[in-house]
């Protein structure tokens, strides 16, 4: 036995020691690495009836990735177009929406955390709130607001601004503002926490020196709150980019977003290994563009979630 | 001085636009859920109605959904609890050389798209059911199981983050002298880290179940036989959304506030009676005679929460005697009377635009057709224009007489032939 783990066991106790190892190896190596690892090597197997798998044909193919880039075998296209096109708007939207979260959330955040008082309470539980309730319903909540009878459309059309109701469904508009609404509280959790640490005398001396308004925060604020933004940042993207309530309920009928390939190859098609493929692709795709665009700004994987 | 109410200014509009995006639409969805349209919406408004409400508690599918909702999530409170809870206490005394990745490791859940998540458990476990050489039916492949195996992957990690906050406050020398004092390990824990924790778990527990409660990208394609109750209104508001799910997300709505405002008005009575304490003089302390703040004192949260119960109260009791029969009727007589208006209208359009076609036809067609009428006993049977017209004309041979002042006129009409040509033909 190494000594760590006779320590370990020492410390802990033999029967609390190992139920707590137990459980720790259960959820990392039975609930996170091995699904993974099992889902990656799926993805590298050709679709087979059950009673052919393990048989002779079942053997390692890029065929799933090949599907992705080139398209059908014999298609008329030299690429996969439209799927290629669905994971590009996808990340492009993800961006759009983190970047939209992040301007909305940051002056939110800074004045919920330089600010004491009572409304403070009822400001926090007010963006609490509709975070208890369901997805779902949330997504429901905008399709009323933007459906092309719904009270948007009403308003605009009363107050003389549109003649016609302006399809937002079919336009994105619903779909890129229920993505934001769905990630609101975790843009601004992480900045609220951090700036909630800075010490006010900072911004008054950067005050008392005569930085302006917009200084203060690009010299003081900004630079102090960094880990708190990029952890809020990677969160949005990372969600927003696996979304798929919101993109089935708010989408219009032309878009498709990535998660909704995935979703059909695994629930119409019943093509398991390609749908693997697809998730693999865009796990690895934005675990690369979180990883880069952190590298960019120089900051520490540890910090995120704190 | 004026740049400052400026900039307060913007910064109240702001407040104020971001809370209407914030809860704006849950107001509005509440709202639709007493409008009587079958169509959820909030203009025009039609009638007050507690309907939806029954027809929700009458929906068998959204009751199972609970029901399995409820299941999942106290299998998921307890494992992702359990396991959060190992997670913080392996990360406090973890080899400093495999922290790092540890950390990474049991964060990574909250990053992957819950979609990619629900995706690899399926995929594993019915691996391992394979390897092990089970059925389609075992309990491996069950959704109960696999739909909490998948919501605790990544539950698992939010808890252990809550958890950890506070076992970094948690003084270690505290388990050592228990254990020094001859407790054995598992005392050690039950009775003096346990306790310890015991806000962190519930809030982390709390967390658990609002998370496995709304989940949805990992348990549609986790969940199998018990669809939750997530899945069951994805599916119902992909294909037709009617009011009773709004009336299900008032009531979400109100629950939520309701449980927030009572948190809030505990923890804002704490902190009154702790500064109460504080004021307080020995002799007071000494004597007992405290005087104790009231529970409505200064605490608005309290008072929010008795109005908002007082509220709902009064809404439950107008729903049980009101009755929107009256109103319903009232608006379906003023709706048929539009229709009948509408049709009206359209009668009388038509009836224009075939006085109109008529002046036209009058110049062109009684040419042809008065030899052929006079030719003939059977009028115009045989005139090659009257079929065509035949099919269009039949509805407003009705209305003919009140068009046509003479008898004679008849026989010139062109529509007029058309009611002849049935008879025209079973006369050959």
């Amino acid at each position: 036995m190494p000594s760590f783990l006779r320590e370990f066991f020492k410390r802990n106790g033999t029967g609390m020691g190992s139920l707590m190892l137990g459980l720790v190896l259960f959820w990392t190596v039975g609930l996170i690495i091995l699904p993974q690892l099992s889902m990656l090597d799926f993805s590298f197997r050709p679709n087979l009836p059950p009673p052919e798998i393990g048989g002779p044909r079942d053997v390692y193919t890029l065929e799933n990735y090949k599907y992705l880039i080139y398209g059908p075998e014999g298609g008329s296209q030299d690429y996969n177009a439209v799927d290629l096109r669905v994971f590009f708007r996808t990340l492009v939207a993800a961006v759009c929406v983190t970047v939209f979260n992040l301007i909305l959330c940051y002056p939110i955040a800074y004045y919920l955390a330089q600010t004491k008082g009572n409304h403070i309470r009822i400001f926090a539980l007010m963006l609490i709130i509709p975070y208890w309730i369901n997805e779902i319903l949330r997504a429901f909540a905008l399709r009323i607001i933007f459906g092309e009878t719904g009270v948007l459309n009403n308003m605009l059309v009363g107050l003389g601004i549109f003649d016609t109701p302006f399809d937002f469904i079919r336009n994105d508009i619903a779909l890129y503002a229920g993505l934001g609404y769905a990630y609101i509280l975790l843009m601004i959790f992480p900045i609220y926490n951090v700036i909630e640490s800075l010490d006010r005398n900072q911004i008054e001396a950067a005050r008392d020196m005569g930085a302006s308004w917009a200084k203060i925060h690009q010299r003081v604020v900004i630079p102090y709150a960094k880990p708190g933004i990029s952890s809020g940042c990677t969160m949005v993207f990372m969600l927003s980019a696996g979304a798929l309530a919101a993109p089935q309920i708010l989408g219009g009928p032309s878009s498709l977003w990535f998660t909704q390939l995935i979703y059909q190859q695994f629930n119409d098609n019943s093509d398991w290994p390609q749908g693997a493929a697809y998730a693999v692709v865009l796990l690895v795709t934005c675990i690369l563009l979180v990883l880069a665009v952190m590298r960019l700004f120089k900051v520490n994987m540890g910090d995120i979630g704190k | 001085m004026k740049r400052f109410t400026f900039m307060r200014l913007s910064l109240w509009i702001y407040l104020g636009v971001f809370f209407a995006y914030l809860l704006g639409p849950l107001v509005i969805m509440s709202a639709t859920a007493f409008n009587s349209p079958a169509f959820p919406r909030m203009t025009p408004w039609e009638c007050l109605t507690f309907e939806w409400f029954g027809a929700l508690f009458r929906d068998e599918r959204i009751l199972n959904g609970i029901w399995n909702s409820i299941l999942v999530g106290a299998g998921t409170v307890v494992l992702s609890v359990a396991m959060g809870l190992a997670g913080a206490l392996m990360l406090t005394q973890i080899w400093p050389k495999l922290r790092a990745t540890y950390y990474t490791i049991i964060i990574a859940p909250i990053l992957i798209p819950g979609v990619v998540l629900g995706i690899s458990t399926l995929v594993f476990w019915d691996r391992i059911n394979r390897m092990l050489g089970l059925g389609a039916d075992s309990w491996l492949s069950n959704g109960l199981f696999l739909t909490i195996i998948g919501q605790s992957t990544f539950i698992a990690s939010y808890c252990m983050l809550v958890l950890v906050a506070r076992l970094q406050r948690y003084d270690m020398a505290l388990t050592e002298a228990a254990l020094d004092l001859g407790a054995t390990h598992a005392q050690a824990f039950r009775k003096v880290l346990l306790p310890f924790m015991r806000p962190a778990i519930a809030s982390a527990a709390v967390l658990a179940f609002l998370a496995s409660f709304e989940n949805y990208n990992t348990t549609t394609f986790t969940f199998g036989e018990y669809p939750t109750l997530t899945i069951e209104l994805a599916q119902k508001v992909r294909y037709g959304i009617t009011p009773a799910i709004s009336a299900l997300a008032f009531i979400i709505v109100v629950l939520t506030v309701i449980a927030a405002l009572a948190n809030e008005a505990s923890l804002r009575r704490k902190e009154l009676v702790a500064a109460a304490r504080q004021k307080a003089t020995v002799a007071e302390l000494e004597s007992g005679r405290l005087q104790l703040p009231g529970f409505f004192r200064s605490n608005w949260a309290a008072a929010a929460l008795v109005a908002v119960a007082c509220v709902t109260v009064a809404v439950a009791g107008t729903a049980a005697l009101y009755s929107p029969a009256q109103c319903i009727a009232d608006v379906q007589e003023q709706k048929r009377l539009e229709a009948e208006q509408r049709i009206q209208e359209l009668l009388r359009q038509r009836e224009l635009r075939r006085q109109e076609q008529l002046d036209q036809q009058g110049e062109a067609v009684p040419a042809p057709a008065a030899p052929s009428g006079s030719s003939s006993g059977f009028g115009g049977a045989f005139a090659p224009g009257n079929l065509s017209g035949s099919s269009e004309a039949e509805p407003e041979a009705e209305q003919e007489p009140q068009g046509n002042s003479s008898g004679f006129g008849n026989v010139f009409d062109p529509n007029a032939l058309s009611g002849g040509s049935e008879g025209g033909g079973a006369g050959d």
